[in-house]
């Protein structure tokens, strides 16, 4: 195996492993940026996505209508509880509070999903037209990746320029950047959080549906996925769009080239990498936080 | 020898110098003013000596030895003891449980993780003691969210009175506080330090506070020092009046 | 003294369980009082301190391999086992209390939550030291010290269960109701005025994670040889959870609620899921009702009645009543 082969192969699996990890984190963080919570959930509703999409497959037979089905779901369940729990927390302004009410969230979805679909890891099949490999540099590299690669970039310009360009992605940075004014001004600021909450919601249940043919959908997803979410966020900086595609961008290749190199290291590198972000800067949040 | 030496204390934020190379010599048993227009740096600089921020440059001496740096609680434990421009408590706690755990910071049981009788005995005794000095032993059994404004801001001095400090920096104490809450706290203020024992610098808004209390003071404007001295003198001196535009009442 | 009374009547009231329940309630009541101390664990940093972890489970885990390999390789009689599996996590602990303690509320959490899923990666990367997905089977339980057999038996077992937890509840008491509490109190108060004061509160966090993950290190050092086994499950992030519900509902910041709210979570499970699986479902739910109904839980509620306010150790010895159970 040459060297070029070789380090494409590594940069396309890092890319791809990035783009999974975007549609989680930049849900993560438009809704630190528009509600100044981290939402502890974020893993489990990740979770919820690879089974949801895993039923979604073993009914229908099709993977896009996972990709469909998966995020409306989880979208609704995260606007329910958005409704009916976090907006009545945000008089109390306790940090405290938010932190318990979305791990309780997580722990009932973790619960909730053991119940239904069981406590055995559920292989997703590959969709057909996604099947093989094609020749890099005389290397081959499978389909599936390069469809996450191409899917994710697309998402994250899509996201992107609807956040710059269009009116509703102005509502979004602009309560993001000061709720109260843009209330004054007349928008109902709740229906703009329920949106992004809903929204953020859905990217990880898609994130969780492009996951589900490469790791299965098994119990322990949410603990992991959370951290990863949470390190990345950090990275990137809390509540900047742009700093999550950073973050998911340098967190896929330490992943990646950290296996390759250390293997006996893989499961410890992202614990390594978040104890170090965390213990350098100590208050942990950058971004829109000060 | 000086009790707090200051020599060059600069503080930047980037570009802004909040502090910029302020020189002052507080002497034992002074009451020392700082005065100056908002954003003049007064908290600021408070917060270098206190440790809250590291200075950019420069050096804060207090008995002689270096302060500028070290972290708050350690500042504390070598004698200077603060308050803040807004109040900063245990909203749940006494009053008197409070100013106890101010008192206890000093003593060295408290680190004691089992009994600790001695110490609790000590610190209450403290406690009370300092209540006491400011008038607000009718106050010690409520939890501190359920006073006035004006008491808490007597008991945050109370909490720092009861640590035994050499030095007592007090960050706008009569803020907030009506007429008449001001007057109470002066009239309170000057008893406490009729004694003699104490060495205060304080920032303040209120010249009246200020003309009634200080015996030197230090006027701040943009992060510099522009004046520094007796009251007289510093009501008289033309750069402080067109800082204040329009001169003192 | 009305203190030293009421746990004088547990204590004995304890003592007498075994002559009244059948041999099968046994297990559960001896699982039920060893999740009592794991949540009480947890009721420092959570209720005392207000730290929020959402990793406990390393604590439980630590404790409990740590016994299981003890015991298995060593043969060591089960009370020194226990106690060398306390201190070796205790440790453990102590790298983890200094890293965590650098930051604060939700980057606690994650820390906490990161370090007891570094734990459980690492029970499967050296599976050659603890079984793998297998886990540790055949725990014994040697007689010992002086050839004393007792803790053999289910009985005995209790019997130890209960003097651990009555013991760790004193001492857990004692340390809350010390100076050293007073300044956690203070630290869940407001921080940074504890810290403007001139407390050191970083060594003050340390301290009482180091102390919280001690006790429930206990917890899980009593349950692998009572169960014989421990298996990866004991590191699983879903127990974290479910402690922290414990401590919740229980009501946090009174070192009793946590230790009821344990006990009688363990009950309700057992009876619960004869009738249905949505057990784990009902109390996440209870859960988060509590958090935004009624934060001080269940203790707190019934307390709350006796006083006004919240108490700190202070409060308590001006009122000259016996806090630490030992006269003035």
């Amino acid at each position: 195996m040459n060297f070029a082969g070789f380090l494409l192969t590594q940069c396309l699996n890092a890319l791809s492993q990035a783009s999974i990890l975007f549609f989680i984190a930049s849900g993560l963080t438009l809704i630190f940026g528009i509600m100044r919570i981290v939402n502890f959930a974020h893993g489990a509703l990740f979770m919820l996505g690879a089974y949801a999409g895993y039923t979604a497959v073993r009914v229908t037979g099709s993977f896009t209508a996972a990709l469909i089905f998966a995020p409306i779901v989880t979208g609704l369940v995260g606007i329910a509880f958005e409704r009916v729990f976090l907006s009545r927390l945000y008089a109390r302004g306790d940090g405290g509070a938010y932190l318990m009410v979305t791990f309780g969230l997580a722990v009932i979805m973790g619960e909730a999903i053991r119940l239904i679909w069981g406590a055995q890891a559920l292989g997703v099949p590959t969709p057909e037209a996604l099947r093989g490999a094609v020749l890099l540099l005389d290397q081959p590299f499978p389909r599936y990746r390069l469809f996450l690669i191409v899917i994710g970039a697309t998402a994250a310009i899509a996201m992107w320029q609807f956040l710059e360009r269009t009116r509703a992605g102005l509502l979004i940075r602009a309560v993001s950047q000061n709720a109260e004014m843009v209330h004054a001004l007349g928008t109902n600021v709740e229906w703009v959080r329920t949106g992004v909450f809903g929204l953020g919601c859905a990217m990880a249940a898609i994130g969780g549906v492009l996951a589900a043919p490469l790791v299965t959908a098994f119990l322990g997803m949410s603990a992991s996925v959370i951290i990863d979410a949470f390190v990345i966020v950090i990275i990137g900086g809390m509540g900047s769009f742009l700093g999550s595609i950073i973050g998911s961008l340098l967190v896929a290749f330490v992943q990646v080239f950290g296996a390759y190199y250390y293997p006996d290291l893989a499961m410890a590198i992202m614990y390594l990498l978040m104890l170090m972000i965390l213990v350098v800067r100590p208050g942990g949040l950058l971004g829109k936080e000060e | 020898m000086p009790l707090l030496e200051c020599t060059g204390l600069t503080r930047r934020f980037g570009a802004l110098v909040a502090v910029d190379n302020v020189t002052m010599t507080v002497e034992p048993g002074e009451i020392r003013a700082v005065i100056g227009p908002n954003g003049a740096g007064k908290s600021t600089l408070f917060n270098v000596i206190t440790g809250v921020l590291k200075p950019t440059d420069g050096e804060a001496l207090f008995e002689g030895e270096r302060i500028s740096g070290l972290p708050v609680y350690e500042v504390v434990q070598r004698g200077i003891s603060r308050t803040f421009q807004l109040t900063h408590l245990f909203p749940q706690l006494s009053a008197r449980e409070n100013v106890r755990i101010a008192a206890q910071a000093k003593l060295k049981g408290r680190w004691a993780m089992t009994g600790g009788a001695a110490v609790f005995e000590q610190s209450q005794h403290l406690a009370d003691a300092a209540l006491e000095r400011l008038r607000l032993t009718r106050f010690a059994d409520t939890p501190a969210r359920n006073l006035s404004h004006g008491d808490q801001r007597l008991l945050e001095i109370a909490m720092a009175v009861a640590q035994g400090p050499t030095l007592l920096m007090l960050d706008e104490p009569t803020q907030g506080l009506s007429i008449e809450e001001t007057e109470h706290a002066i009239g309170i203020l000057q008893q406490m330090l009729a004694g003699g024992d104490l060495t205060v610098i304080l920032v303040e808004h209120d010249m009246e506070v200020v003309f009634k209390l200080a015996h030197r003071i230090t006027v701040l404007h943009r992060g510099q020092v522009i004046a520094d001295g007796l009251p007289g003198e510093v009501k008289a001196d033309a750069q402080v009046q067109s800082a204040y535009l329009g001169g003192f009442e | 003294m009305r203190f030293a009374w009421t746990f004088a009547i547990a204590v004995v009231l304890a003592c007498l369980v075994p002559l009244v329940s059948p041999n099968y309630m046994m297990t559960i009541i001896v699982e039920a009082l060893i999740w009592g101390i794991f949540a009480m664990s947890l009721d420092l940093l959570v209720g005392y301190t207000r730290l929020y972890s959402f990793g406990h489970v390393a604590a439980y885990g630590l404790g409990a391999y740590t016994s299981a390999l003890l015991l298995l390789h060593f043969n060591l009689p089960l009370p020194i086992a226990i106690i060398l599996a306390v201190a070796i996590s205790s440790l453990i602990a102590v790298p983890i209390a200094w890293v965590c303690t650098r930051t604060h509320g939700v980057s606690f959490a994650m820390l906490t939550l990161a370090f007891a899923q570094l734990g459980y990666a690492m029970l499967y990367r050296f599976k050659e030291f603890t079984g793998g997905s297998n886990g540790l089977a055949g725990i014994p339980r040697p007689a010992g010290p002086f050839g004393l057999e007792v803790f053999q038996g289910k009985i005995g077992y209790f019997y130890l269960v209960v003097f651990c937890l009555f013991g760790s509840y004193l001492l857990c008491r004692l340390l809350v109701n010390s100076p050293f509490g007073s300044v956690l109190a203070g630290i869940r108060e407001n921080e940074a005025k504890t810290s403007a004061l001139g407390y050191n509160t970083r060594a003050y966090k340390r301290a009482v994670v180091i102390a919280s993950y001690g006790f429930g290190s206990l917890a899980g050092a009593l349950y692998a040889p009572f169960a014989g086994f421990a298996s990866p499950e004991l590191f699983f992030w879903l127990i974290s959870g479910k402690v922290l519900i414990m401590v919740i509902v229980g009501g946090a910041g009174t070192l009793i609620g946590p230790i009821i709210g344990g006990i009688f979570f363990i009950f309700l499970e057992h009876q619960l899921a004869e009738f249905t699986d949505l057990w784990p479902l009902i109390f996440g739910a209870i859960f988060i009702a509590f958090v935004m109904l009624a934060p001080q839980g269940i203790w707190g509620l019934v307390t709350s009645a006796a006083s006004e306010r919240r108490r700190s150790p202070g409060d308590a010895a001006s009122e000259s009543e016996d806090v630490t159970g030992a006269s003035a």
